[in-house]
């Protein structure tokens, strides 16, 4: 219930900004450039969205930041904090609120892409399955960089700082199971990148499988990032 | 109501708040009072939970700080210095986020609006955004946050910074009337918003509690020191500043030339050591003549002005 209080404050406050409607009009619009114009959808004629969600986890390296930049640096910077700590919540609930809240609009944006695989899939035989574990895993990998964003934010003062910090973060998490295959790592060390990587476990998901080991790793990681965030409030408060 | 036992707190090197106790009896306003970076602001974010002290304690309504925050925060309403409040909600949005998180069910909520809505005077904004408000309506939106739960403790912390005169009237009434089945603490660093409002005053300087009791223990003499003004006809070269040798004088408060060869002197004596004779003694001398010799009652001012502005250690 109090997380719910404060999970519709952030969506209030997401609402009164311009912030989510850019991103929900970047999402869509990159998207759907990428799938027509840069990977020629129907010149692969193929009945698979695959190609649609390999770029999702790239552009959430920059709207999940967009989202996320505020949520503690504002409420630092203004002075509100001060207020939020004050009511009758447990720190662990504040955090969850508004993570809670800042996930609701990456669910918001991405029902609202629903048309687009809607109108594809009446073009050929889909498999339902596969499309099912693709939005598993967009909302996976969209809910950890969040509880990453929100993490960063809190320990800046200065939502630019959150913003490009948490991009690089991103990045690197995103990516990282990438760079093997780049530089020719020893395979201990691309197993290791491989493991830590959102992108890896992502894929997983991307073709289709939902691997129970896949789906531990997102929850862990969103777990982890929201416990190092009230971490971060109770040292702020004892430093 | 409110205790506080031994609270200090460093931020790295710096002691914000060092060995701070004092209690706040219930139906009390205390004044915090203490020029800016004295350790007010500290003290009252230990006590609302958003900062835990580096050793002691405080006890707020009966519960521990550390060991039962909850419970503080349920039982206290607390108005951050310069209220800071969310620019791009409306006045009864904001207030409904306040009463969904203090818990108030919907018709509580409403009954609560009405009555903090009249209190703080702010029925002509409760639609308008919050961003779009003038210092004092925000003041009061924040201060109409305080008192939404109709808690038994309030903190108020610079409640009336930024308002213009008139608006400084409204908010001291409206405290002075909250102080009567309310316990209260508010922090300023003007003398004369403690003294219209407050029964008690703590005076803090560089994190220490210089001085506390109400106005008038204070001004009786509360550090046992008595004021003299002193004013002197000296015809030669006179080394005033041996003055603080001579039996009774604590020290020179301030001293100043006047013309026709007048030296006024404000000095500090100790209580019943007899330092008018002996002060007269020294003068004469010295060869000087004493014009007028005039003992001053202490004023809050004075002490406040005393213990703030002495260098620190």
């Amino acid at each position: 219930m109090k997380t719910l209080t404060i999970a519709r404050r952030e969506l209030q406050a997401a609402f009164n900004s311009p912030v989510a409607y850019i991103v929900a009009v970047a999402y869509l619009v990159f998207t759907t450039v990428w799938v027509f114009f840069l990977n020629q959808f129907f010149a692969q004629n193929e009945a698979s969205l695959r190609i649609y969600f390999t770029i999702v986890p790239t552009v959430f390296i920059f709207l999940v930041p967009a989202l996320t930049m505020r949520s503690w640096a504002e409420e630092r910077r203004m002075g509100t904090l001060e207020v939020l700590l004050s009511l009758p919540f447990r720190e662990g609930e504040v955090v969850l609120g508004k993570f809670v809240g800042i996930f609701g609009l990456l669910l918001l944006v991405v029902v609202l892409s629903l048309p687009l695989p809607l109108f594809l899939s009446r073009m050929g035989v889909f498999d339902w399955g596969q499309i099912a574990g693709q939005y598993l895993g967009v909302l996976l990998i969209g809910a950890a960089g969040i509880s990453v964003g929100l993490f960063i934010s809190a320990l800046s003062t200065n939502q630019v700082a959150a913003f490009i910090l948490t991009g690089l973060a991103l990045v690197a998490l995103t990516l990282a199971g990438q760079l093997p295959e780049a530089v020719g790592l020893p395979s201990w060390l691309s197993a290791v990148l491989g493991y830590v990587s959102f992108g890896h476990h992502f894929d997983s998901f991307n073709r289709g499988i939902i691997d129970s080991r896949d789906l531990l790793y997102f929850l862990l990681a969103i777990a982890l990032f929201l416990f190092l965030n009230v971490r971060v409030l109770m040292v702020r408060k004892s430093s | 109501m409110i205790e506080a036992l031994g609270l200090s707190k460093r931020y790295g090197t710096l002691e914000a708040v060092r060995d701070v106790s004092f209690t706040v009896s219930a139906g009390e306003i205390l004044g915090l009072l203490g020029p800016n970076g004295a350790g007010k602001t500290t003290i009252m974010k230990i006590l609302t939970c958003g900062l835990f002290p580096t050793s002691g304690t405080a006890r707020v309504g009966g519960n521990d700080v550390l060991s039962a925050p909850l419970a503080v925060k349920e039982s206290i309403g607390y108005l951050p210095e310069n209220a800071p409040l969310y620019p791009d909600l409306t006045v009864r949005e904001y207030l409904r986020f306040i009463g969904d998180a203090r818990g108030l069910r919907r018709v509580e909520w409403a009954r609560a609006l009405e009555r903090v809505v009249g209190e703080c005077g702010l029925s002509d904004v409760i639609d308008r955004l919050i961003g779009e408000l003038s210092k004092g309506y925000r003041q009061r939106t924040g201060l109409a946050q305080a008192l939404l739960h109709d808690p038994r403790i309030l903190i108020l912390d610079e409640p009336t910074t930024g308002l213009d005169p008139s608006q400084i009237v409204e908010i001291r009434e409206l405290i002075r009337k909250l102080g009567t089945e309310k316990t209260v603490m508010l922090s300023s660093h003007i003398l004369q918003e403690v003294e219209a409002t407050c029964h008690r005053v703590l005076i803090l300087s560089a994190g220490k509690v210089v001085a506390q009791g109400t106005k008038e223990e204070m001004e009786r003499g509360m550090r046992g020191e008595s004021l003299l003004d002193l004013t002197l006809r000296v015809r030669a070269a006179l080394d005033a500043t041996m003055l603080a040798q001579v039996r009774g004088v604590r020290r020179i408060v301030s001293q100043a030339a006047g013309p026709e060869g007048r030296l006024e002197l404000r000095l500090a004596l100790a209580p019943d050591a007899g330092a008018e004779e002996a002060i007269f003694d020294w003068v004469a001398s010295q060869g000087a003549k004493i014009i007028a010799m005039v003992p001053q009652r202490i004023s809050l001012e004075d002490i406040f002005l005393s213990l703030t502005e002495r260098p620190q250690q």
